[in-house]
């Protein structure tokens, strides 16, 4: 079903974040400027920036639809998110912006004076942003689906275009103002939403979470299986058929018994208010007490919830530091000041956007439990609007969600692609705007088409897996190389390829089905809890063991990091911007 | 002293200098060569040089009072990070352990809204967002306070 207001929401956005860009064209002229904007951002706005190229498409749409499907302990990873900043400010922010260096391959070589270490931290930097970017790609493929009722390509090329074309044409001054912008306009669209739900058209209570085994349908819903199922019904309903269910064709009113029923793609059933809604057999629902517990249930499963907690909280907090697109943002401070104050403001306008998907995941609970039966619980933010309100509120409520998705989609690709770029364009291609801009439009292209491919695999899967790589990678090589003199690059090297790789290794494990659950599943789909400490023994070890290969004048590293900069004999090194 | 003495310019000497250090440790001419020699080109938008203040020189300075220095303030520095990061670490993984602990905690309600809820879903971000501003404001003073001690010598 085509939705023309969410369309012309969609539109809208693309059109202002274009003529913002277009803005911004006419300021850019040198490398400088197309990669960190020639400093001159204050705080504040560079806040907004910081906070609109953050939250992505696993923020506005993701931690709602997993919150939903696995209980409030999802939440956690919007808590390891902001989480996250508060270490990247009290660890990371200010040497970092003083060092001087523009991307974490840059910081790699710089501190530690190795050309290899540089190459690898590139890879993964391409590594982490595209398994960041691709989960973009597919959450605007889902958005426009939803919105045009078209096909999943639509969205996945209308993205990429868009993205590719600023970047390439922009650069990073537009895009400074396009995320501040976009920051505001992504709250505004999960929060106004929320908010009117939760008061005008929410009638029942919270409390009523907990106490009830399965979800129950507050009013009549009409469930389309968009895929063949088998749902199992523990308690006797009536429905109103349309389609094929146990292989009959069916119109009319059908009695559904306990037990398991097989139903055709396709088919509509309409529960009556009050009903216990069907589970999905592959993946039942959870219970009221399991749902509304603080841990982390894994697939909905309550193994080990606390190291699957811990291991949730450890991969987003020290992920955070580590995603490339993030950092290259700090060089647009003044000064490490600058860069803490601006730290700060994010924290608070992160913590304000994610009270909202929590909102929306417990209204979701109350209100939708058809997306459980369909397995569509991702989209939950999406349709609640309209299917809570059937009239103008709920269209008008849904373009606004789908505007604010879209804007989510759009920024942070624009933050991966520019560090893909221009981690390409800086160490592969040579330096310049020329070769930037190819790098940014190849790299559109390949991710577009990649993003093609994905439909299949979950967001979560992938922002999780870009996540862990980060915090077992670059993490450990940010706060050791920042914290301690005795880094080396041998041991930073260790570090990067044992922490890193043993991450990859075990999402990829996960993602192809190996140990669905006990320790297995735990120890695989939330890699962080074992290869971040893996990661650090290796660079601490590592650095120790070879003593010899100390970067020549380490104190003036250290000088380099954590002088404030009044104190310096020179200006930072801003003149000496590597182009 | 002042680091455009002697025969070295700056200026030129800016292409030998390690990316992302800039800051050599003694004047460019008598520093090791860099084992990376990324060659810089100078920006138009270069700012001028600034002529030091004479006490911050001990800082450079490659004996054991500038290093003293240097690790004072990294290890002031590093205090106050780990004085904020710790009770936050404290804080998140507190909930967890107590609703494993004690399953009551878990299944807890105020007002009939589930606790994860109120905790998870906006609760537990302001003692964050105050943390992060009270590190902030520590770390600014501390910074005063080394600039102070250098200026006053």
């Amino acid at each position: 079903m085509t939705q023309p207001a969410a369309i012309v929401a969609l539109v809208a956005v693309a059109i202002v974040t274009a003529i913002i860009g277009a803005r911004g064209l006419r300021v850019s002229r040198t490398p400088a400027d197309f990669l960190v904007a020639a400093r001159q951002v204050p705080p504040f706005l560079n806040a907004s920036a910081i906070s609109g190229e953050y939250l992505s498409a696993a923020s506005f749409l993701g931690i709602a639809g997993l919150t939903l499907l696995e209980g409030l302990g999802a939440l956690w990873y919007a808590v390891g998110y902001v989480a996250g900043y508060l270490v990247l400010l009290a660890a990371v922010a200010a040497p970092l912006r003083r060092f001087g260096a523009y991307t974490i391959p840059d910081f790699a070589e710089g501190r530690l004076g190795s050309p290899l270490l540089r190459r690898v931290a590139t890879v993964m930097v391409l590594v982490i942003s595209g398994f960041y970017l691709l989960p973009q790609l597919k959450g605007a493929g889902i958005t426009l689906e939803v919105a045009f009722g078209g096909p999943y390509w639509i969205g996945v090329v209308v993205l990429g275009v868009v993205v590719t074309t600023g970047i390439a044409s922009g650069g990073m001054k537009s895009i400074t103002l396009v995320q501040a912008f976009q920051y505001w306009l992504k709250l505004t669209a999960i929060a106004v939403p929320a908010v009117a739900l939760l008061l005008f058209f929410h009638h029942g209570s919270f409390g009523s979470v907990q106490q009830t085994v399965a979800p129950i349908f507050s009013r009549r819903t009409d469930v389309v299986f968009p895929d063949a199922e088998t749902i199992s019904v523990h308690r006797a309903v009536t429905v109103q058929a349309l389609g094929n269910v146990d292989g009959a064709s069916l119109r009319g009113a059908l009695r559904l018994v306990h037990g398991n029923y097989t139903v055709a793609a396709g088919t509509h059933l309409s529960f009556p208010a009050g009903s216990a809604a069907p589970d999905l057999s592959s993946a039942p629902a959870p219970a009221g007490s399991a749902w509304a517990s603080p841990l982390v249930h894994l697939n909905g499963v309550a193994d080990h919830p606390m190291a699957a907690t811990y291991g949730v909280l450890l991969a987003t907090a020290l992920g955070a530091i580590g995603l490339p697109h993030i950092l290259v943002r700090f060089y647009t401070n003044r000064d490490g000041q600058g860069a803490r104050r601006t730290t700060a403001v994010v924290i608070a306008l992160l913590s304000c956007f994610y009270v909202f998907p929590a909102l929306f995941a417990a209204l979701g609970r109350l209100e939708a439990p058809g997306l459980y039966v369909t397995s569509q619980t991702d989209s939950v933010v999406l349709v609640l609007p309209r299917l809570v309100s059937s009239g103008i509120a709920g269209t008008l409520l849904g373009a606004l969600v789908a505007a604010g998705a879209f804007a989510a989609f759009l920024s942070t690709s624009s933050g991966l692609l520019i560090s893909m770029a221009g981690a390409i364009s800086h160490d592969i291609l040579g330096r310049g705007v020329r070769a930037f801009r190819f790098a940014a439009v190849a790299l559109g292209v390949i991710a577009t088409a990649l993003g093609l491919l994905v439909a299949g695999i979950s967001i979560n899967l992938l922002v999780g897996w870009a996540f862990a790589i980060a915090a077992s990678s670059f993490g450990p090589l940010l706060l050791l190389g920042i914290w301690w003199r005795r880094l080396t690059w041998v041991g930073a090297l260790m570090g990067l390829v044992l922490g890193g790789g043993a991450a990859s290794a075990a999402v990829v494990l996960a993602m192809a089905g190996v140990g669905q659950q006990g320790w297995p599943a735990v120890l695989l789909s939330e890699p962080a809890i074992w290869t971040v400490p893996l990661a650090f023994l290796a660079m601490v070890l590592g650095s120790l063991a070879t003593r010899r290969s100390l970067p020549a004048d380490v104190t003036g590293k250290l000088l380099a990091l954590h002088l404030p900069e009044h104190l310096r004999r020179h200006r930072p090194a801003a003149a000496s911007f590597p182009p | 002293m002042t680091a455009s003495s002697g025969e070295s310019d700056p200026v030129a000497a800016e292409p030998d200098r390690a990316l992302g250090t800039g800051l050599p440790l003694t004047d460019p001419p008598v520093a090791p060569p860099s084992p990376i020699r990324e060659v810089v080109r100078a920006s138009p938008r270069r700012p001028p040089v600034r002529v030091p203040s004479p006490v911050s020189d001990d800082l450079f300075a490659e004996d054991d009072y500038g290093q003293t220095l240097l690790s004072s303030l990294i290890r002031a520095q590093l205090g106050v990070t780990v004085s904020v990061l710790l009770p936050a670490a404290v804080l998140l993984c507190l909930y967890p352990l107590l609703a494993v602990l004690v399953p009551s905690i878990a299944r807890a309600t105020v007002l009939g809204v589930p606790l994860a809820l109120i905790v998870l879903g906006g609760g537990i971000y302001p003692p964050l967002i105050l943390l992060g501003v009270w590190y902030v404001r520590r770390a600014e003073r501390l910074e005063q306070r080394f600039s102070d001690l250098l200026h006053d010598e």
